[in-house]
């Protein structure tokens, strides 16, 4: 299966790149990693008129720190994550994360960005930076703005990136140093996607605790009642379970079969206790 | 004259490295899609995106003329027709391109050629087709009788063939039941999805005035019988050569449309033409494979002595039938096979092989075995625990035991040589039942449930004349050849027509032939896949080339044995009684003269020659078994899971198989084709399936949905040998290729339901449906806790 | 048509390739590299992996204007390689090749695993293959010959 024919552009700068996406008449996509985009293409799922690749530019391939925030860049590749270049936030969960996402070749290119503009369902990125309270920096021709993680997915395949802008950066908070986490990713073969996700992060001395649904067909689902009951860190199996019932029936959007509401229930569980023990 | 021998170490019984390595690993092999030719045009189908459909019309882009086919511009190309004796079996016209209608998504329509691939897809994405919509049949058990859906419109039902095979009176055994199991399986539509996909390379050769056709086939010399006859040539003026092959395993030992529409197009136009399946069109339309539905009723005393087993199975065959064989084989094969290794004297199977809009079925590794094995281990375990003893037991003690054989059974099989009980008693052992049972009783930490079940099977291998005249098959490839011939410098080249797509048959041929001669595999070369360097013969499948080839190679090998003593005992001046060859040298009373010194007497100094001999060093021979309704391998198979009993996941610990396969010619590469059956087996039992929606769209069309396992996914797969020769072959080999991937889902399915024995009550959990997903797991969970 | 620059298994080149033109049928249809095999043309099987500045990547997945300025290797640029020598040799006593299709994807990630240290244990080594896939082996013989290579490169001091 090969793509159907595209014009293609390496920009020198963040600004040319946003310059070939605002001309008009043309269907222009960002391409960093390309290696979902490459795969959607091959397929004909996707048939842009204008690639415009973002992979080399020296802005977005780096992971600095300043203070409480680490800054990746857009770029920043899964495998850079997995090898821990640079400094880690998030005490470990992120490198987990990389480390089983798809296969290391996919990891040495797909980079962290390039996943959550795309924000298929099943992706990890989306639902990780939603628990670690990341923050999306968006670059358009009005300049920067910025959208909470939590807020970023709105849909499947669907983000706050509007037409003509690119998503340049990620900041995450630092964890507290006694801050713990839960990481379940349920699916069938090493490298698949998830048919669950789900995420757990406490740090009651950022007074900060979350639990975060992926793999939900939707945006990252946040599991409120579950993140109270992180948030005050006692071990109540019964408690938890409950709490987790009522925020996936709460989730009146989803249409959950009963395996999945299942298997999201059991994930969600099982993250929460890592959270807390 | 005596024969050499394998004391060299490098004959019958040597572990001999493969010559084919070297090319694998530096990167030279030579597949189809690696042939550079001047002036290749690369092709695309359109394909019918519906199940069901009446084309009304076909609009090809303008000025596209010479670079778009449909099956109009094509008259060449008349319908591939599978001839069966079978009686009732109905047999359909299968036009390569479509004429009228669509009968399954996938199903070709027209055929484009372009410089490259991509602007061959361009060029198919723009031509226009107006359907007429048709309602599918879809679903087998529901539309062979009775449905307005009709595959083919002259059939009045979707019916292939309904054939009942039956022994003994099972009514009786019925009357006589103390216990009786009743319960139904299904294994799932999937695919064989080899690595590499199909691909065919076709050009014009002016110089031989030939059709020339590369193709990653397995049976070059039918396909070219397949395309002499539908395209009306002489079969002298077509070649077909089967390059290096990337994984056959079934799929590929059948002809297909795109072989006939690339040699018609070669004729056509005067520029080669090349065709390399992507993965979609691999998932969509090369055969699909197992697809069974089974009801099975056993009748049992209250020890668990099986006195007869009633099934019903239906097998969803597509909407084609695959040439040469048809769909039939494959429920004729679950027929024959599902009374398994058991002296089960009363027995009925109603077997139907049912049309539908969806692609056509074909053979696949075990063929109608693994369906045939899941449906009786599964039951054999359900027979066990309803009369309250230990699977492992009840299954012995149902075996045909040695002392039995050859035993006839109640199917018409006739099972040759073999200990079956001790390969039960084996498996157990390489998986150290006691600590299993230790290991359950203990539970685990996590919350898991530990499982261990068994599946023995038998496996019908290089079955011939007999066989396949059985099954109605009006190709019989009852036999195989050989033609061994020494050059002048005394190096020998094999030249035989069977295909080896990974098998190693290059390195095993050539240590029957050292076995036979003496002759070091280091100066024997193997040519095969080519009909132009070899003698007819039918390909590799049926686990068959081992023993018909190797037989055909162990009788041409002696012929040149015979020939070369002749002219040594005269070189030698002593009695051709008195010579032996060995070590590449014929040796006499009074000295030896080298097979090269003999080569090149019989070559190039005929005047050295004994009266009476003619020049030359080359012996054509045929091979078939004495005995060919097939020898047979067995094994049990056994494997230890883990079940999370909140998520379905099954974690595979352990899977041991205890074989016997008789002779080994090489204990490396057996064990080799076991592990990668297995590992297509456990494909099989957790992974792969190809799902149809009620609209006949298949849901699994790349490897995002379409599941096959990783090295992660496997354990390290235990191996015990059992050597039980066949009396009926060369050396008493007896194939084996087959078998690794006919019991894991029935030893896996055991396993998940002695893990989730407990679930719910005495009765526990079961899933009797292939692949064992964590959906199906958890909704067999869900059922048994409720009827608590 | 866009003009790129790049090396190739040690070479530097200079060519005009189409965008949709991928890194895989520009090894093989303009280099005759044929070593690097199309299986999915998706990413998952691997049978296409290549280094792309030293790291494994997928050839189906590169567009071949993305490696303007970047060293590729293929396998037929990793023959005099110490790590790849070692794996073709215990590839070939340990009988982990079978039809061919994957082994040269196979070879290049084994490499990498060795390179990276991923290849102390069995179950590393498993999880390391994930995204190769080999239909004809069951793994088991690769992955004893990754874990001897392993330990011939750790012996021979090789790994870089």
């Amino acid at each position: 299966m090969k793509p159907a024919a595209f014009d293609y552009a390496r920009p020198r700068s963040l600004s040319e790149a946003l310059e070939l996406l605002a001309r008009p008449n043309v269907d222009a996509r960002v391409i960093a990693g390309g290696q979902s985009l490459v795969a959607m293409m091959n397929l004909r799922v996707a048939s842009p008129g204008l690639l415009v690749d973002i992979a080399r530019l020296p802005d977005l391939g780096s992971v600095t720190e300043e203070d409480s925030t680490v800054f990746y860049g857009a770029c920043v590749t899964h495998a850079m994550i997995e090898d821990r270049v640079g400094p880690d936030p998030s005490h470990g969960l992120m490198p987990k994360v990389a480390e089983t996402l798809a296969y290391r070749a996919i990891r040495n290119r797909g980079t962290i960005g390039g996943s959550l503009a795309l924000a298929d369902p099943a992706a990890e990125w989306p639902c990780v930076l939603a628990a670690l309270d990341a923050t999306a920096i968006i670059e358009g021709w009005k300049g920067k703005k910025a959208v909470a993680c939590k807020d970023f997915v709105t849909g499947i395949y669907e983000t706050r990136i509007a037409a003509g802008e690119i998503l340049a950066a990620i900041w995450v908070p630092k964890l507290s140093p006694e801050a713990r986490w839960g990481y379940v990713k349920l699916a069938r073969k090493a490298g698949e996607f998830a048919l669950s996700l789900a995420v757990a992060v406490r740090d009651p001395a950022r007074g900060y605790a979350r639990v975060v649904l992926g793999a939900v067909d939707g945006p990252p689902l946040i599991l409120d009642a579950a993140s109270r009951l992180c948030a005050r860190g006692r071990p109540d199996a019964a408690a938890a379970r409950d709490a987790i019932a009522a925020d996936l029936a709460r989730a009146a959007d989803r249409q959950f079969d009963a395996f999945r509401r299942s298997l999201h229930a059991t994930a969600a569980l099982r993250a929460l206790t890592q959270a807390i023990q | 004259m005596s024969a050499g021998d394998g004391s060299t170490g490098r004959g019958i019984g040597a572990s001999v490295l493969r010559r084919e390595d070297a090319r694998h690993l530096d990167g030279r092999g030579e597949f189809v899609p690696d042939i550079r030719l001047p002036g290749i045009r690369d092709i695309a189908f359109l394909r019918s995106p519906h199940a069901h459909a009446r084309i009304r019309s076909i609009t090809a882009p303008p000025g596209s003329k010479g670079r778009v086919f449909t099956a109009a511009d094509l008259p060449r190309l008349t319908p591939i027709r599978v001839v069966t004796q079978a009686a009732g079996a109905k047999s359909p016209p299968w036009p390569p391109l479509a004429t009228d209608k669509v009968r399954y998504v996938g199903e070709a329509i027209a055929v484009c050629v372009a410089p490259t691939r991509g602007e061959a897809e361009d060029l198919a994405n723009s031509i226009e087709v107006e359907y007429e919509v048709l309602e599918a049949a879809v679903d087998a058990p529901k539309v062979w009788r009775g449905s307005r859906h009709l595959v083919h419109e002259s059939w009045g039902d979707n019916l292939y063939l309904e054939r009942t095979i039956e022994g003994g009176d099972i009514e009786a055994a019925a009357r006589a039941a103390e216990i009786t199991v009743t319960r139904e399986y299904r294994m799932n539509r999937q695919s064989g999805a080899p690595m590499e996909g199909r691909a065919v390379l076709a050009y014009r050769d002016h110089r031989l005035d030939e059709v020339v056709v590369y193709a990653s086939t397995q049976t070059p010399h039918t396909v070219r019988v397949a395309l002499g006859e539908i395209l009306d040539i002489e079969q002298r003026r077509i070649r077909v050569v089967a390059p290096d092959v990337g994984g056959g395993f079934g799929p590929k030992a059948r002809l297909y449309p795109e072989e006939i529409i690339l040699a018609a197009l070669a004729l056509e136009l005067d520029h080669p033409v090349r065709w390399v399946e992507d993965r979609t069109e691999h998932l969509l339309t090369c055969a699909h494979t197992r697809d069974h539905h089974y009801k099975v009723t056993a009748y049992a005393d209250r020890q668990g002595k099986v006195l007869g087993v009633d099934t019903d199975i239906i097998v969803d065959a597509g909407a084609y039938g695959l040439w040469p064989q048809g769909p039939y084989q494959e429920a004729n094969m679950a027929g024959r096979t599902l009374p398994g290794p058991y002296t089960i004297p009363n027995y009925r199977a109603r077997t139907y092989t049912v049309a539908t809009n969806k692609t056509p079925l074909g053979p696949y590794r075990g063929v109608g075995r693994p369906g045939a094995c899941f449906a009786i281990e599964r039951t054999i375990d359900e027979v066990a625990r309803a009369v309250g003893r230990d699977p492992a037991e009840v299954r012995i003690e149902n075996m045909i035991r040695s002392e039995q054989m050859p035993y006839a059974s109640i199917a018409g099989m006739r099972y040759d040589t073999g200990d079956y009980p001790a390969s039960v008693r084996l498996c157990a052992e390489l998986l150290d039942m006691p600590a299993i049972r230790a290991r359950q009783k203990q539970g685990e930490a996590d919350g898991r449930l530990i499982g261990i079940g068994f599946a023995s099977f038998t496996e019908q291998t290089a079955h011939g004349a007999a066989e396949f005249a059985s099954r109605g098959a009006s190709i019989i490839p009852g036999f195989e050849s050989c033609t061994a011939r020494i050059l002048p410098d005394g190096s020998l080249v094999l030249m035989v027509g069977i295909q080896s797509h990974g098998q190693g048959l290059e390195t095993t041929l050539s240590q029957i032939a050292c076995h036979e001669l003496g002759i070091d595999p280091d100066h024997i070369s193997v040519r095969h896949g080519d009909t132009e360097s070899t003698a007819f013969g039918f390909g590799t499948f049926a686990s068959r080339s081992m023993v018909m080839s190797g037989g055909a190679v162990a009788r041409a090998s002696r012929m040149l044995r015979d020939k070369l003593c002749r002219i040594g005992a005269h070189l030698l001046q002593c009695d051709a009684a008195e010579t032996r060859c060995e070590g590449g040298a014929v040796h006499g009373p009074r000295g030896s003269v080298t097979i090269g010194e003999i080569a090149k007497v019989a070559h190039l100094r005929m005047d050295g020659l004994p009266p009476g001999v003619d020049p030359l060093l080359d012996m054509t021979a045929t091979y078939e078994p004495q005995i060919s309704t097939g020898v047979f391998s067995y094994a049990t198979h056994g494997a230890v899971v883990a079940v999370d009993p909140e998520t379905g996941f099954i974690e595979l610990l352990d899977f041991a198989v205890a074989e016997d396969c008789g002779t080994m010619v090489n204990p490396m590469i057996v064990e080799g084709q076991i592990r990668g059956g297995v590992a297509q087996g456990i494909g099989t039992a957790l992974y792969e399936e190809i799902p149809y929606d009620a609209q006949g769209q298949p849901l699994a069309v790349t490897f995002a949905d379409y599941l096959m396992p990783g090295a992660a996914e496997l354990p390290a797969i235990k191996i015990g040998h059992m050597h039980t020769p066949a009396s009926a072959t060369e050396y008493g080999m007896k194939g084996m290729g087959e078998g690794g991937a006919v019991a894991p889902p029935a030893a896996i399915a055991n396993a998940v339901r002695d893990a989730l024995a407990a679930i719910g009550g005495p009765k526990g959990a079961e899933v009797n449906e292939t692949p064992l997903t964590p959906a199906r797991v958890l909704a067999a969970i869900h059922k048994a806790k409720q009827k608590t | 048509m866009t003009a790129i620059r790049f090396r190739l298994n040690g070479a530097d080149v200079a060519e005009d390739v189409a965008p949709r033109l991928s890194l895989a049928d520009l090894l093989r249809d303009r280099h005759n590299l044929t070593a690097t095999h199309l299986g999915c043309e998706h990413g998952v099987c691997g049978a296409c992996t290549v280094l792309v500045d030293g790291m494994p990547a997928r050839a189906c997945l590169m567009l071949a204007v993305a490696c303007d300025d970047r060293d590729i290797r293929s396998l037929e640029g990793l023959r005099d390689d110490p790590v790849i020598a070692a794996l073709r040799d215990s590839f070939h006593r340990r009988h982990a090749v079978q039809c061919g299709f994957c082994t040269p994807g196979m070879l290049i990630s084994a490499r990498d695993l060795i390179r990276r240290g991923k290849a102390g244990s069995e179950a590393e080594i498993r999880n390391g293959l994930a995204g190769n896939l080999c239909r004809c082996t069951g793994y088991t013989n690769i992955v004893s010959a990754i874990a001897e290579a392993a330990e011939t490169v750790k012996t021979q001091g090789n790994a870089s």
